[in-house]
């Protein structure tokens, strides 16, 4: 049986119908084709599927998609601004930090949260701030260079 | 050499922009219309027959569309490794695509398609099965016990293979020991844990013609073994090669159930189906295999080698797949051929229990070696007050030489020695305590472990194929387009093979475009595994850019009236050679070619040469001439708090005998990610099962547990040392495995140096340093 | 996945509300707070027969209010939220929580709430033992109308609280701690985002002569079904001055208050042994927050 719900994702509104037990991740790639947000384990382990909700981190395969309604979703599609990549974004490019790529987009959004409220991280903070997203490529030792490089270059 | 203006360079990834912008290429992402969902029924028992299947309740649910049990499928055994051919005789085919007996916890029997996947899911709990347990059993050396449940009539004492190999007299050698030295190591089942889940869509048409994605480490493996494994030409499958992978590490180099599953529910259904693995699915479906290494050694109290066997046991699981291999290139390229001696016996047995199936992992044998052999070395200097070092350099082989495993190829380039050096001044060697001599309640220590001997590929190697191919196609805009069955797993395989085309052709690496490619259009590339890709597809794509290159210039050589032996490309410039004035855009080189033979001009019409026109294409196929070895060390400075048994590590160096590096930032990140998944093994990652049922128990990210951002050491130093290998492009030997290879044992000797703990069996856990401490209660 | 059962989603706009529901669909509903947990349950397969789902962050539970000196934490204020507030940033009587609250990563922090974390009752979680060494007690609103209960007195066994059917956590309270107060948090974990091998919260306060006038030791992880008061070292605290000596005669007690299992992640015997390590651990960081010397 289908609800209907609105969703505002990456500033624009969405009127989808959905089971009740479907989880965010899953409207998010289904019913919203957004390819950004990705299911590594479904289950909240990995952080594949890190998006911003009314701008905090969460795990969208652990959020019922009939929560998330009248919360601002933000997705890895929805970071460029005005055409331009998020220094995040062009960190990830510029320090090698992108090997398979598939945690990248849970990473980057996890490192958004955390750089808006972090200002001058040291590498401990970084680590710990991304203690929530698996990488199985890169060992984090560049991705620890990336959100380092966009938290100073601004 | 004339200077390398891209190879060598920390080129940025070439599909980088696409992945932090949300990562079009994986084939997770694919849908197409009128798909279905599939899934996999699979047996909670570890061994079992299954007698009834009855799929009448599931065939009646609205939106089932087609049922398969193993009725259903061809009765054709097969094995699903893709590097080496079904027919191969060295590979055991003891599969079926759905089997009426099951031999492990998780395998399917039966198989569901749905227009949803909840649906399908629904269909498989209406599914009943009557199943009768049989007797199972968990480890290799029960296995083999008399009495034990017999696995497979073919394998008596479930034994599938035990291979032995003498060399010299090893009597002889352990009567000239001064000290004879036996240890036995055990390393433990992990997983792969590559993000992107396995995944598939098949899609098939009236013909019978079957089109695949898969999230797949070879597409011309994945076609054969479909083929085969479906009883049908191989020219009735496509394999299309996915844009890139989210991560194999070689856990993607067999066809798993859920192609064929997908490809017979499509013939039936005519429509496309995709089945995608839940991430417990993964779990169960591929594993590194744990082994049993038992060592005798006996050295010359100055610490030469004069005698070493071992005897090597594989826990294969239910299914053979690549233990044939594993245990081969552990014994060989673990054990036997990196040291010299002259008496050695290596005796192993691949083994049949009802655990879950191995696959190949990063390394494939050659870690559980290392583990045991490195640190044996390590015991055996620390008894007789050995420099370790000096130990290796002792036995190593030497450059030069014939290498041990082919005399056909030499050791021309051989650098173990200044790996050594490096690593050895990079960690701070000369200023390691004694044992245990390091002061406080946390107790730092330094340690290390070689690979003197590794592959660039699968040349020489038995059933198991090694030649590339690639094709070159020139844009009139003067870009290019390198087609190649090359999978992009996540190491950067494409962007590596683009700078090496980009070098050779003189054009910037942003005019390589990495095109579509199947196995309908490309030559036969090996899989994406074995440290292979920059050598031998490398190679390759290296031939094929310079005969494009050589048809560039009979084209330029019209157009600027020279000889094609004086041309050059510099900058995307056809050029006379140091003459820059003297040239043309390569571009137009290539609109001449392109533009048709008869030009309208103003005053009437031009012709230009016949012979210059047509596409200019560079295609090369080829095996490469040689497997040169690497070889590479990896010092560790861990930190163990020995009130609780918790190991830090806070420095790494590693040193590889590499050749030539094609892309330093990309080098860097195999190494920290090699040691990510090495850290993991040494002291944290464990695939265990319940002792009775054969369930697994860790089955998910918060049982299964590796290494996150916080375990990882802060410092990781890579340090090539370059030696140009004459038969690799641009001088390049590989890399990838060798990072995953020996981190585990110098974290084990990093730690004996820190607490004089010494740990046989990995992982080693907080608990057993602990235990090992005398601070365990009495239970 | 087995929530596919899931029909209904209601949306309860007060904790009444909320009761009212579950007295209507009984156990085919279930009680939705941050879904961190319950979605663990439900993705290995734990949520056949859950038909509907009441979401209470409209239940005007999301609240941190100071109270007689402590505080009033709505059950649905998330440890973010906790985390965030002057007292637990500031006051070194709130350190438990300040540490506890940081071992999960942001994501699991932004959703998870104390209500849905204390109705678990899964003695591997970090912020209930905590919240025991600060005498915590809970509010519930039930069919029968409000009550209140210390939370020692919450938790029964593994899963299993002493609330009844029907009834729903609404508030987390701390009282206000006594003057020269600290406490601390520790935990024993594999990796990072590990739920807890061991864990251990210990309060102290001290009198005016420095003298500790009481204390709380609680330990959780695999120690027992249930988080674990060890009045033992308790009661070899009280009235003694803090010193590394006294901490340790602490710690060695502490086998004599838990029960520490054996599974496939740690041995019993390990368990037993790094919690006297861990313990006095902790009461060294509660003692640090004291600002006193330790001999």
């Amino acid at each position: 049986m289908k609800h209907s719900l609105i969703l505002e994702v990456n500033g624009e509104r969405h009127e989808i119908a959905v089971e009740a037990s479907a989880t965010l991740l899953h409207v998010l790639r289904e019913d919203l084709d957004l390819i950004g947000p990705k299911k590594g384990c479904d289950s909240g382990g990995c952080g594949c599927c890190t998006i911003l909700l009314d701008g905090r981190a969460v795990y969208s395969c652990m959020v019922f998609a009939m929560s998330a309604q009248g919360k601002k979703i933000t997705t890895i599609e929805g970071l460029p601004k005005d055409g331009k990549l998020d220094p995040l974004q062009e960190a990830f490019i510029q320090s090698g930090a992108v090997q398979c790529g598939y945690c990248t987009s849970g990473m980057i959004m996890t490192a958004k949260e955390f750089l808006a409220n972090s200002p001058a991280p040291g590498d401990p903070e970084i680590r710990r701030a991304i203690s929530g997203n698996l990488c199985r490529c890169t060992g984090y030792h560049k991705t620890i260079d990336a959100i380092r490089t966009a938290a100073f270059s601004r | 050499m004339s200077k390398l203006n891209i190879v060598g360079h920390s080129v940025l990834r070439t599909d980088a922009y696409d992945k932090v912008t949300g990562g079009k290429g994986y084939t997770v992402n694919l849908r197409l219309p009128g798909m279905l969902h599939g899934k996999l029924l699979r047996s909670p028992h570890p061994h079992a027959r299954v007698l009834r299947v009855d799929t009448s309740l599931a065939a009646k649910l609205p939106g089932v569309k087609a049922i398969l049990t193993a009725a259903d499928v061809p009765q054709i055994k097969y094995h699903p490794v893709y590097f080496s051919p079904s027919e191969a005789a060295s590979m055991v085919r003891d599969m079926l695509i759905l089997a009426t007996t099951v031999r492990f916890a998780g395998e399917p029997v039966a198989a569901v398609a749905a227009t949803r996947p909840e649906i399908a899911e629904e269909a498989l709990e209406l599914i009943r099965v009557d199943y009768e347990p049989l007797p199972a059993v968990f480890d290799a050396t029960s296995a083999m016990q008399p009495g034990s449940p017999q696995i497979y009539e073919h394998a008596p004492k479930n034994i599938v293979m035990n291979p032995s190999f003498n060399f010299g007299d090893l009597q002889k050698g352990f009567e000239e020991a001064d000290y004879v030295f036996e240890n036995t190591y055990r390393t433990q089942r992990v997983h792969t844990c590559y993000m992107e889940p396995r995944v598939c869509v098949v899609d098939s048409d009236t013909s019978g013609n079957l089109t695949i994605w898969s999230s797949t480490q070879h597409i011309f493996g994945l076609r054969e073994k479909l083929a085969f494994a479906l009883g049908i030409p191989i020219s009735k499958v496509r394999a299309v090669k996915p844009e890139y992978i989210g991560g194999g590490f070689g856990g993607k180099l067999d066809m798993g159930f859920l192609e064929p599953v997908a490809a017979l529910l499509s013939l039936k259904t005519g429509r496309p189906v995709r089945i995608e693995h839940s991430r417990y699915e993964d779990f169960i479906t591929t594993a590194r295999n744990p082994f049993e290494v038992q060592m005798k050694t006996g050295v010359k109290k100055d610490g030469t080698f004069t005698a070493r066997s071992a005897k090597s046991i594989l826990d294969t699981g239910a299914h053979a797949t690549h233990g044939a291999v594993v245990l081969m290139v552990h014994g060989f390229f673990g054990f036997l051929l990196p040291y010299r001696c002259p008496n050695q016996t290596w005796e192993g047995m691949t083994v049949y229990t009802n655990n879950i199936i191995g696959g190949g992992f990063r390394g494939y044998g050659a870690p559980q070696a290392a583990f045991a052999v490195e640190s044996q070395i390590d015991e055996i200097c620390d008894k007789l007050k050995l420099d370790p070092i000096e130990f290796r350099l002792k036995n190593a082989h030497v450059q030069g030489e014939p290498h041990p495993f082919d005399p056909n190829f030499t050791l021309s380039t051989y650098r173990l020695a200044d790996c050594l050096e490096k690593g050895a001044k990079q960690i701070g060697w000369s200023k390691r305590l004694p044992v245990g001599a390091s002061p406080g309640t946390k107790k730092r220590g330094i340690g290390f472990a070689c690979q003197p001997l590794w592959v660039s590929g699968c040349m020489g190697f038995p059933d198991i194929y090694e030649h590339s191919g690639a094709i070159l196609k020139l844009n009139v805009d003067g870009t290019v387009n390198l087609a190649i069955a090359t999978v992009d797993m996540g190491c950067g395989q494409n962007t590596v093979l683009s700078q090496i085309v980009a070098e050779e052709l003189g054009v910037p690496v942003t005019a390589i475009r990495v095109t579509h490619a199947d196995t309908d259009t490309v030559p036969f590339d090996a899989p994406s595994h074995a440290s292979r890709v920059t050598y031998s597809a490398g190679n390759a794509v290296k031939a094929a850019a310079a005969s494009a290159k050589k048809r560039v210039f009979q084209v330029a050589s019209g157009m600027l009236n020279t000889a094609p032996e004086n041309l050059e490309i510099v900058d995307s410039r056809v050029q006379v050679m140091g003459t820059p004035a003297n040239g043309i855009s390569l571009a137009d080189v290539v609109k001449r070619a392109e533009s048709p033979y008869v030009k309208m001009v103003p005053d009437g019409m031009e012709r230009s040469p016949i012979e210059e026109k047509g596409t200019i294409m560079g295609i090369a196929c080829l095996a490469p001439s040689s497997n040169p070895s690497p070889s590479a060390v990896q010092f560790v400075e861990v930190e163990v708090d020995t009130e609780t048994g918790e190991v830090k590590v806070l420095r790494v160096a590693y040193a590889h005998d590499i050749g030539k590096v094609i892309n330093p930032s990309g080098a860097e990140g195999q190494v920290e990610g090699g040691f990510q998944q090495g850290l993991g093994y040494a002291l944290m990652e464990n695939l265990t099962f319940d002792p009775s049922s054969g369930a697994c128990l860790a089955a998910d990210f918060l049982n299964y547990k590796m290494p996150t951002a916080v375990e990882m050491p802060p410092e990781i130093t890579s340090l090539w040392v370059e030696s140009d290998e004459p038969t690799g492009p641009f001088g390049a030997k590989s890399l990838a495995e060798p990072c995953l290879i020996v981190p585990a044992p110098a974290i084990a000797n990093a730690i004996y140096n820190a607490v004089g703990v010494r740990v046989r069996d990995l992982p080693i856990t907080p608990e057993k340093i602990l235990a090992a401490l005398g601070k365990l209660d009495p239970a | 996945m087995s929530i596919s059962g899931v029909k209904e989603f209601c949306r309860p706009q007060s904790a009444g509300n909320a009761v009212e529901l579950l007295a209507k669909h009984g156990n085919r509903a279930v009680l939705l707070a941050g879904g961190t947990f319950l979605h663990g349950l439900f993705s290995r397969g734990l949520g056949s027969g859950v038909e509907v789902l009441v979401d209470l962050q409209h239940a005007g539970l999301s609240y941190v209010n100071e109270a007689h000196g402590g505080l009033a934490l709505g059950a649905m204020t998330t440890f973010r939220e906790l985390a965030a507030t002057e007292q637990v940033q500031k006051m070194p009587e709130f350190g438990a929580l300040l540490d506890s609250l940081h071992c999960p990563p942001a994501q699991i922090r932004n959703q998870a709430t104390v209500g849905g974390c204390v109705a678990s009752a899964y003695t591997l979680f970090d912020v209930p033992v905590a919240f025991l060494a600060l005498d915590a007690s809970v509010k519930s609103l039930g069919p029968q109308g409000p009550r209140e209960m210390p939370l020692e007195k919450f938790f029964v066994d593994y899963f299993e609280h002493s609330l009844k059917k029907g009834e729903i956590l609404t508030d987390v309270l701390l009282p206000k701690p006594a003057a020269r107060s600290a406490s601390a948090f520790l935990k024993l974990e594999t990796n990072s985002n590990d739920l807890a091998l061991l864990n251990v919260a210990v309060r102290l306060s001290l009198d005016k002569s420095g003298l500790c006038q009481e204390s709380r030791v609680v330990l959780g992880g695999g120690v027992g079904k249930t988080p674990v008061r060890a009045l033992s070292c308790e009661a070899l605290l009280n009235g003694q001055r803090p010193s590394r000596a006294l901490f340790e005669n602490a710690a060695q007690k502490v086998s004599a208050d838990i029960h520490p299992v054996s599974d496939h992640r740690a041995s019993g015997q390990y368990r037993r042994a790094v919690a006297k390590v861990y313990l006095r651990r902790t009461l060294l960081r509660a003692a640090e927050r004291l600002g006193i010397e330790i001999a």
